[in-house]
């Protein structure tokens, strides 16, 4: 428990140290190779045939049918948006077709973090569908062991629900609140959640302490 | 240990406890009695330039412009004026939103971050130049949300320092990533309070999408737009869960149709649950602009204030052109958002148990700042000699009473009626009751009556209530009429009163300092709270001195 708390504030504190760095130097984006767009969405890091460095060959052809939709909140209560699946499990190395449907009137998006950054820009492979239309990607995932974050980054669609994760191989640990695999991150409650109160605990605490070194200190 | 050497040691410790006690934890008298004997006895004077908090945490007054948006420059054929503010609207957004979002190309909209369908520019019926088909797409976003993974709000959008307050906000619709980028929070400049200034020409035919990407049910009601009760279709127009129509659900949406036959500053509006929905943000102001010859309106104004590409019949009468949106925020409603990540519990605390006849309203904004952040963007910047027309609109539930120092402006129209000319009044208060909007007309004519001349002149609600930000001030809706000669190079105001980074900390708004320009030398005020460090060593100093209480105490008894 203590382990995963701690992960989570190092994740954090990533999180915020890497968004001052980036917010201060955000580069242009120029239309890049893998790219399209127009009416009906876009794709971003389509990569067909680029192998990432530690793969020697592709080892496995995975192909994806996901459907984004409010429909698909039904099963999970507290959710408004969702995916027809919010988990795939592929090889090392695999080779990855989405085919991505919108089954709303609005758009949804099917991104995904974390992959290399000199194959992918910004390590994103993102797929967005407008309202009713449906678009096809296709990536290659690098060798090792990982959990993959998959969301739609429209203003609270991952908070709602629209969140899943793509496990190559091993994987890793499952991601925070991703409907039907895991469940909500506990926030820190109590005296863990404020400064203040950590203060007063840690106070108490060497109050105890050096309370009974005084005790030792000067009783003669 | 002799006595002496231990009654020493004591002594010290006595001092170093007394001087880590925090200056707030002594009685008000002490504190006084120690600044009459140790420190003045009256005010300090804050440096003009210096932060009044050393080692505080100012932001930049002006964040460099490394984007070149502020100057003027065309963009896919269209001119887009300089912007004088220091942050200026993305010219790139402009641009679509005056060609139309169909008509510029794939690098233009990538760098305005809009979908190719947000502002769909048609056929030109009446062969005046211009198009007149127009279809909008408009989608919902909250800001400043929940989030069941993080402690603080998502989609991030500062109203003033520190201070996030959940608001929910019409949007064209756009492209990609809400936020700046995957490792931030903040929102992407696209996406801000106040949902932004629509523009469309007289007689255009208009179709409004409202595209609800949010998690609970809205409608768009056309407030003083001329609009059928029902569309074409015989479907509900008018946006009105109660008469016309049922409410737009989560990723569903649905399209109003319109042909104004008027010009004219009007409003727009959710009309579901009004007494909060529209509170948290989801109104703007939809402005018809009169009929003219190849007349390119800009569809969208985000964020309002200065209109970087003004219609033909604006730019015949005037020099420039602002939108001011006057908004005031129930703190404890906005907190709603962040209560919970269930949308049940949130619809619950919202739609049913939020009692505004309870409420009071802590923010005030102007174009969705408060000061000094109203400083960055929505400054009305003049020259002499000049006419400038301001429309403005109160999207609060309280009134404003618009102060504008140094002039004294005339109302040319009223909810987008024109007054006829020999009515007209000018003043230097105007009343705007909710919902209300007024066209102003701004001389900068030096014959003291319509200006006083050049300076730094405040502009901001006169009810005090409105210059303050959860009741502390200076902050609300204060800006300022700016002339260009007062103006840095870098778009903030030369100010020759106290500096302006002492409000630039979130600390400021937490009452650690004062707007009066003078620091009362009362110790007792501190940047922050207690530190850690702090405390931990008081408790272990209290923690030696009752180890020393409970040794005296067992003196009598036998050690073994």
């Amino acid at each position: 428990m203590t382990r995963s708390y701690l992960r989570v504030l190092v994740f954090l504190a990533s999180l915020i140290v890497a968004g001052f760095v980036h917010g201060a130097n955000e580069h242009h984006h120029h239309q890049m190779p893998g790219m399209s767009m127009d009416a009906t969405g876009m794709v971003m890091g389509n990569n067909k045939d680029k192998l990432p460095d530690d793969c020697e060959e592709i080892t496995g052809e995975y192909e994806i049918n996901v459907i984004a939709g409010t429909s698909f909140a039904e099963p999970y209560a507290s959710t408004m948006f969702g995916f027809n699946e919010h988990e795939w499990q592929v090889k090392p190395c695999s080779r990855i077709t989405v085919n991505f449907k919108n089954e709303d009137d609005v758009r949804h998006q099917w991104m995904l973090h974390g992959l290399p950054k000199y194959l992918y820009d910004r390590g994103m492979f993102h797929m967005e569908a407008s309202g009713g239309h449906s678009q096809t990607g296709v990536f290659i995932v690098p060798s090792d062991d990982k959990t993959y974050l998959v969301h739609c980054d429209i203003a609270q669609h991952m908070e709602k629900g629209m969140k899943a994760q793509l496990v190559v191989g091993r994987g890793g640990d499952d991601l925070w609140s991703i409907p039907g695999v895991s469940a909500d991150f506990e926030r820190p409650g109590g005296i863990l959640s404020t400064r203040p109160n950590f203060a007063v605990l840690l106070a108490g605490f060497i109050f105890i302490i050096v309370f009974i070194i005084g005790l030792k200190f000067f009783r003669l | 240990m002799n006595r002496v050497y231990r009654g020493f040691i004591l002594f010290f410790l006595l001092l170093v406890f007394a001087a880590l006690t925090p200056w707030q934890w002594y009685p008000r008298e002490w504190r006084v009695w120690y600044a009459d004997n140790f420190g003045a006895s009256g005010f300090q004077q804050q440096a003009a330039t210096i932060p009044a908090t050393p080692g505080d945490n100012a932001e930049e007054a002006c964040p460099p412009d490394i984007r070149g948006w502020r100057k003027p420059q065309t963009i896919a054929g269209i001119e887009v004026a300089a912007s004088p503010n220091c942050l200026a609207d993305n010219p790139h957004a402009v641009a679509a939103f005056v060609k139309g979002t169909n008509n510029v190309g794939h690098m233009t909209l990538m760098d305005a971050r809009l979908s190719p369908d947000a502002v769909v520019k048609g056929r030109d019926l009446d062969g005046d130049g211009d198009p007149d088909e127009i279809h909008i797409r408009l989608e919902v976003f909250e800001l400043n949300g929940g989030s069941p993974d993080l402690d603080v709000p998502v989609t991030q959008f500062s109203i003033a320092p520190g201070i996030t307050p959940g608001l929910w906000v019409f949007a064209p619709k756009s492209a990609g990533m809400s936020t700046e980028n995957f490792e931030s929070l903040i929102a992407q400049p696209g996406l801000r309070l106040p949902s932004p200034a629509i523009r469309v020409e007289q007689g255009d035919k208009v179709i409004v999408t409202l595209e609800n990407t949010h998690y609970m049910p809205h409608t768009i009601h056309f407030h003083g737009v001329d609009h059928p009760f029902q569309t074409a279709a015989g479907e509900g127009n008018d946006g009105v869960p109660v008469a016309s129509e049922k409410p737009v659900m989560p990723g569903k949406q649905r399209s109003y149709e319109m042909q104004p036959r008027q010009a004219g500053t009007m409003f727009y509006h959710c009309h579901v649950e009004v007494q909060a929905h529209v509170l948290m943000g989801l109104n703007g102001m939809f402005i018809i602009e009169e009929n003219r010859p190849n007349n390119w309106v800009q569809t969208f104004n985000i964020g309002d204030g200065f209109v970087r590409h003004s219609s033909v019949a604006v730019q015949e009468k005037y020099d420039r052109e602002y939108d001011l949106h006057y908004l005031d925020l129930d703190k404890e409603l906005g907190e709603k958002v962040q209560q919970s990540n269930d949308p049940r519990i949130v619809t619950q605390l919202i739609n049913r148990e939020y009692d505004i006849s309870q409420a009071d309203f802590e923010y005030y904004t102007l174009n969705g700042r408060s000061f000094p952040y109203t400083a960055r963007d929505s400054l009305i910047v003049v020259a002499p000699d000049e006419k400038i027309k301001l429309r403005v609109v109160n999207g609060g539930s309280e009134g404003v009473a618009i102060h504008t120092h140094g002039h004294k402006v005339t109302l040319t129209h009223y909810d987008g009626v024109e007054h006829p000319e020999p009515a007209r009044i000018t003043r230097d208060v105007v009343w705007i009751a909710s919902a209300q909007r007024v066209d102003l007309e701004l001389s900068t004519e030096d014959d003291g009556l319509h200006s006083y001349g050049e300076g730094v002149w405040l502009m901001h609600d006169h009810q005090e209530r409105g210059v303050t930000t959860n009741g502390f001030g200076p902050g609300g809706n204060v800006s300022a009429i700016v002339y260009e000669r007062y103006l840095q190079d870098d778009g903030w105001p030369m100010t020759f009163g106290m500096g302006w980074k002492n409000f630039l900390t979130p600390g400021f708004y937490q009452r650690q300092e004062d707007g009066s320009g003078a620091t009362p030398l009362l110790p007792g005020v501190e940047a922050s709270g207690p530190s850690t460090f702090r405390l931990v060593m008081l408790a272990a100093i209290a923690g030696l001195f009752a180890g020393l209480l409970a040794s005296w105490a067992m003196r009598g008894r036998q050690r073994d």
